[in-house]
């Protein structure tokens, strides 16, 4: 028999054709061998216990369940929020929450849920299963993933101190200028707001970062670009989203509200050149990319999980990905309809208007591929699909109203009223929360290794489906009988008493479904049915590995025949061997076609992320106080920089070394 | 949990043979590090735009009584900055021939020209001849040339700690990848720098 | 088991109940004076028609999508017993039948969207026309309050009134806005769209109503702490109507008749609202707050926050942070006898 490793392309040329690995005879492995790479494998990737283990680890399924559980307890809170808004809203003239206390628990309410909830959550959801589902062993950069969550975390705890010292923002999500500048917003609120946009831009970044470069360099051989799974498309367009939408936020209240606020620039001071509405148009250049990068991810999750159930391959791979792209693009083309009621020329406004309604067809293609494969598939309906369901039921009514809105005459009457706030909702509950609730209880098993109650899930997903229609439908009609955002009370005579009590008593819905999903969560975690690795059949890579896949994710890594790897190949696995187990090693290939190109020495555990995250944290709160804090945090910031630079290259192995055409081993 | 893979496996072939440090695109951390340019360069290019808009207020620029900005310690720098490609460009080329004296050797000097262009970036500052809080013609210029200098700052940094790190400790090889990462890094520095100096420098003569 | 009779009885009523509920909320949802829905000028109609025609074209695709994939999970559900079907290769002669229905559909939505697309420029366009007009009003924003201005050639003339606005129907009226603080918005659903005032901008608003009548206009901005107690009443008077408002509005408060009212008078001179407050003819010259010339004859008190009655201005002028908390108003410790000659004299100023 042929030696097989001559057989795979030589590492030193670009390979073009497409992905196939030349003919080599498969050799099955021994079970005992496999047993026995895994224990070893498993000391090799396992982070340390304990305390120290716990705030060292860089994990990638560690770091992501915190960032899941973390934004998790984001939607409660943003939740509980939003049920004292509702409270104070149900009745005309109520003293639930005087004006000064509902304007920070509105702005915390959509504060949290846009930075803290939406975009945390679905990050992580890619951070934790994009590598499994390209076949690696972790994700590109393991500390930079920790420091991601940590920063993360600190932003977390920023806010909800403030809101507990009657410092939290006040100003609205969107904080405009000038009633969150220095003159009318005196005080450190909008401070705490500024900064901690910058803690969860951080962190989005990072991940990005991330999930881009797994992506493109760590695919399982055979992968190539037209084989990766429709999820990590979405997560990978999403995290090129965040990186030309998010540093507009950053700069926009780090470097320009915090410093009119703090040093005294004059970016939106009109008296000295300054300019209002250039707050909006930076603001809103990140806001809109924004909405879809909360969305995109959400569709990502409903491909895979239509395929398994209706046990069909998706119709219209191709169309999905282009969408997903097309998506992503025209989403930084949209943003002045957020701006339809200011004084931009028609003109300009009507290029939006265009805009805004054309982005709906890429979204429709999607829709439309998912009913054919529903369609010519066979159903069966779980509580995922179910959830998959009430995404057709909520989100195409959110995406109508969206064309509407995107009329600016239509517009102009309903900006700024219930009907934008039934809009949003509509589409974030429906095409975000409710796949992602589906996404749940599709991949409970393989992070947990035991499946979620199908009985007390169906009870949720109706009773959301249900509570979220019920809360939102009739915001349209408020906003169309005249009643504005963002208002604490109104009068009786409004007559907007009786809808107002419907919604609140929707609300109340919403919320016993969420607390069925925490019970059915918590008991399925300690007592469900075992699910084993692949309890739905389905056809990814992650299903290819025990529930919950070990430390090290795949003991071998798997080939790639196709798009559905499982379902191409069946059993026995396709896999090469050959990455070492008594050291950190991952696989790297190429860009295009996923060629195994050179082997990476991983890094292992480490405090430097946490240190990091502490300095950071130092420097944009800090700040807030004096602006002397940044001088201190960037001396900090180098030390840090020192130290895990130092750590990095503490040791000194011999390595097989490939440049200027050959190969050399060297220490 | 050490149970292996639950589906039986076959093996199509070994990876062993594969080399494990990798020079410029093929290597995760040139990759990262593209990734880093990519979002700073787009902030960069956001507040030029943004200082374009704020143009729109003023009838002339710089705006009336503020004086035109001086060019003498920017432009000394810019030709400081761009000579300093050169060490950092025979650093990488070094670091490919995995040669450590000569790494070393560049490393060196290419810290030492480098760290004079933070300092003089303090003073290019006050070249502007306008403080931020001034106007928010101030308020553009500080934040477009400060922003690319706290970048310059973390960026020499970099360098500073990789050259201190190959003159006081035994590196690992793959050390040499990073080293190419580094000067990679630094011509983007370089570049970015140059819209810049233009945009606030050279602008305000021009139009 | 049959259902008993009593039970019947108790669905019918139960329905019948639910279905007035939702036609009273139908109904009430399409009329009022502060809403969309029911439009009191040429520009909001139009703007009604593409909204309705935008409802009704979305509501069938709705249904269209909900059905279908209800239809699909209904009808291809798996019906065996086995656990796990296998998986559906789909034969190339379907394949190519799909391929062409959604191409139809997707064509379908592009079709939809253009049309949707013309239809709202065509509304645009009308609306963005900038017609002649006889009146211009300056409407200027501060936290919480309107300051309005009625703007004529000769500037003798101008009128300067705060917290309510008087309009003629039939013709269009420019509204200048302008804030003076922060971001606010002008809107009155009725007649028009709303319109933002920015400050260190000028933007134009054209009202164009011919249904007279009383609407309700509320700030649309966040605008901070007292944002949901910043609403005017837009009164549309008829022509005729309009043009002798104007010249009643724009002659100089009289001299009060009776005593107590001359009273009132010295107390609002000599006391700190004149420091705030301004009426024309009268050496009370204050910018802060809202001109009193014409507070007699307002609908509302406080931005429409209150009715305007004696009890209420009353409670006002002593304590306005119990009504609108953070207002720029302090409290004035005045009571019996001079508040009550305090008020009678403001119910001069018509």
């Amino acid at each position: 028999m042929t030696n097989p490793a001559r057989r795979l392309p030589p590492n030193e040329s670009a390979v073009t054709e497409p992905a196939a690995l030349p003919d080599a005879t498969p050799v099955t492995l021994n079970e005992d061998v496999l047993i026995d790479d895994a224990r070893r494998l498993e000391m090799t990737w396992r982070d340390g216990g304990g305390l120290w283990g716990w705030l060292t680890t860089v994990d990638h399924k560690v770091i992501a369940r915190r960032y899941i559980i973390t934004a998790f307890l984001m939607f409660i809170a943003g939740g509980l929020e939003a049920g004292m808004m509702r409270m104070q809203l149900a009745r005309p003239e109520n003293t639930f929450l005087g004006p000064d206390r509902y304007n920070q628990i509105f702005t915390t309410h959509g504060t949290t849920m846009m930075f803290l909830f939406a975009v945390p959550i679905m990050t992580a959801m890619g951070l934790y299963f994009v590598p499994l589902m390209v076949g690696a062993r972790s994700i590109a950069f393991p500390r930079l993933n920790a420091f991601g969550y940590y920063t993360y975390l600190m932003g977390v705890i920023f806010l909800y101190v403030s809101l507990f010292l009657n410092m939290a923002p006040d100003a609205g999500w969107t904080a405009y200028v000038p009633l969150s500048g220095p003159e009318y917003s005196p005080g450190h609120r909008v401070d705490v707001w500024a900064q901690l946009v910058t803690f969860t831009e951080i962190a989005a970044l990072a991940a990005a970062v991330n999930i881009i470069v797994t992506t493109f360099k760590m695919r399982a051989p055979g992968m190539s670009l037209n084989r990766i799974p429709l999820f990590v498309w979405a997560q990978l367009v999403v995290a090129f989203m965040i990186i030309f939408a998010m540093p507009a936020v950053a700069i926009a209240s780090t470097l320009q509200l915090a410093s009119d606020r703090a040093i005294a620039t004059h970016w939106f001071n009109p008296a000295e050149g300054g300019d209002a509405l250039l707050w909006q148009h930076i603001f809103w250049f990140f806001g809109h990319p924004e909405v879809y990068i909360i969305f995109l991810p959400g569709l990502g999750f409903i491909t895979p999980i239509v395929e398994t159930f209706c046990r069909r391959r998706v119709f219209g791979y191709t169309a999905i990905v282009l969408s997903n792209i097309t998506t992503g693009f025209f989403a930084f083309g949209l943003w002045v309809h957020h701006m339809f009621a200011t004084p931009i020329p028609e003109l300009g406004q009507s290029l939006f208007t265009a805009a805004s309604m054309m982005i709906a067809i890429p979204t429709g293609v999607q829709i439309f591929c998912w009913l054919v494969t529903m369609f010519s598939g066979r159903p069966r309906l779980t509580t995922a699909m179910v959830l998959i369901l009430g995404f057709f039921i909520t989100f195409v009514n959110g995406g109508l109203t969206g064309v509407m809105l995107a009329s600016v005459g239509f517009d102009k009457q309903v900006h700024d009223t219930f009907f934008v706030v039934a809009h949003l909702h509509y589409v974030l509950l429906g095409g975000a929360v409710t796949p992602l609730f589906a996404a749940f209880y599709f991949w409970f098993p393989k992070v947990t290794g035991r499946l979620m109650n199908e009985t007390l899930g169906k009870w949720q997903a109706w009773l959301f489906i249900i509570g979220v229609n019920l809360t939102f439908f009739p915001m349209h009609i408020l906003g169309l009988n005249g009643m504005p955002r963002r208002i604490y009370t109104y009068l009786s005579q409004t007559g907007w008493g009786p809808l107002n009590a419907l919604v609140s008593a929707g609300a109340v819905i919403i919320v016993v479904s969420v607390t069925l999903f925490i019970v059915n969560a918590a008991m399925s975690w300690r007592s469900g049915l075992l699910a084993g690795a692949n309890p739905w059949d389905s056809y990814g890579l992650e299903w290819a590995t025990p529930s919950p896949a070990p430390s090290y994710n795949f003991l071998n890594t798997p080939v790639v025949l196709g798009r559905h790897p499982l379902w191409d190949t069946g059993s026995p696995l396709p896999v090469v061997t050959g990455l070492r187990t008594d050291r950190r090693e991952v696989l790297v290939t190429t860009t295009f076609d996923a060629q195994p190109d050179h082997r990476h020495k991983h890094p292992t555990a480490s405090i430097w992320p946490l240190i990091m995250a502490l300095v950071m944290a130092e420097l944009w709160i800090g700040s807030i106080f004096t602006p002397w804090a940044v001088l201190g945090g960037v001396g900090l910031t180098l030390l840090c920089m020192l130290g895990w630079g130092w750590q990095s290259t503490a040791e000194t192995d011999v390595e097989r070394v490939a440049t200027e055409g050959r190969i050399v081993e060297a220490a | 949990m050490t149970t292996p893979s639950p589906t039986r496996q076959e093996s199509l072939g070994s990876v062993r043979d594969l080399p494990t440090v990798t020079f410029g695109h093929r290597s995760l951390m040139w990759w990262g590090t593209l990734g880093f340019m990519t979002i700073e360069g787009w902030s960069l290019a956001l507040i030029a735009a943004m200082y374009f808009y704020i143009r729109q207020n003023f009838l002339t620029w710089p705006p009336i009584t503020i004086p035109l900005p001086s060019v003498t310690i920017p432009t000394i720098n810019l030709v400081l900055m761009v000579a300093s490609v050169v060490p950092a460009w025979l650093a990488d080329r070094a670091a490919r021939r995995l040669d450590v004296g000569a790494v070393k050797l560049w490393l060196l000097i290419s810290t030492l020209m480098s760290l004079p262009i933070p300092i003089l970036r303090w003073y290019e500052l006050w070249s502007l001849n306008v403080r931020w809080d001034t106007n928010a013609y101030g308020s553009a210029a500080w934040l477009l040339v400060g922003s690319h200098a706290t970048l310059l700052i973390l960026d020499v940094a970099d360098t500073v700690g990789l050259t201190l790190f190959y003159w006081f400790k035994r590196m690992p090889i793959k050390a040499m990848s990073d080293t190419s990462d580094n000067s990679f890094y630094w011509y983007f520095m370089v570049a970015i720098w140059l819209p810049v100096y233009l945009i606030v420098y050279v602008g305000p003569y021009v139009f | 088991m049959a259902r008993g009779p009593r039970c019947v009885e108790h669905a019918r009523r139960a329905s019948r109940r639910v279905a007035s509920g939702i036609l009273a909320v139908a109904v009430a949802g399409c009329a009022g004076s502060q809403n969309v829905l029911d439009p009191a000028g040429p520009p909001n109609r139009s703007v009604n028609h593409l909204f309705w025609a935008m409802l009704i074209v979305s509501s069938i695709i709705w249904v269209a999508v909900v059905v279908a994939a209800l239809w699909a999970l209904i009808s291809r559900r798996r019906r065996t017993r086995e656990d796990l079907e296998p998986v559906v290769i789909v034969p190339n002669e379907r394949h190519r039948r799909e391929v062409g229905i959604v191409t139809g559909l997707v064509g379908a939505t592009v079709v939809i969207l253009l049309l949707f697309l013309v239809y709202d420029f065509t509304v645009g366009r009308a609306l963005a026309e900038r017609p002649s007009r006889t009146l211009t009003i300056e409407l200027i924003g501060h936290q919480w309050w309107w300051e309005v201005h009625y703007i004529d050639p000769d500037p003798s003339k101008l009128m300067v009134d705060a917290n309510e606005l008087h309009i003629p129907a039939g013709e269009p009226v420019q509204v200048k806005l302008s804030s003076q603080d922060v971001i606010h918005s002008f809107w009155v659903p009725n007649i028009i769209g709303k319109r933002d005032l920015i400050p260190g901008y000028t933007s134009s608003l054209f009202l164009d109503a011919d249904k007279p009548g009383v609407y309700h206009a509320q700030c649309a901005e966040f605008c901070g702490l007292e944002h949901a107690k910043m609403a005017l009443p837009v009164i549309v008077h008829s022509r005729a109507d309009f043009t002798a408002w104007l010249a009643e509005a724009r002659s100089p408060a009289a001299e009060p008749s009776d005593s107590s009212a001359a009273e009132g008078k010295k107390i609002f001179l000599a006391g700190t609202c004149s420091s705030c407050h301004a009426v024309t003819g009268v050496e009370a010259y204050g910018t802060i707050g809202p001109n009193l010339t014409h507070i007699g004859s307002r609908r509302t008190i406080a931005a429409g926050t209150l009715p305007n009655t004696r009890g209420n201005l009353g409670g006002w002028i002593v304590d306005p942070q119990s009504i609108k908390p953070g207002a720029r108003m302090p409290s004035n410790q005045l009571a019996g006898k001079d508040l009550r000659n305090l008020i009678d004299y403001l119910e001069t100023l018509k």
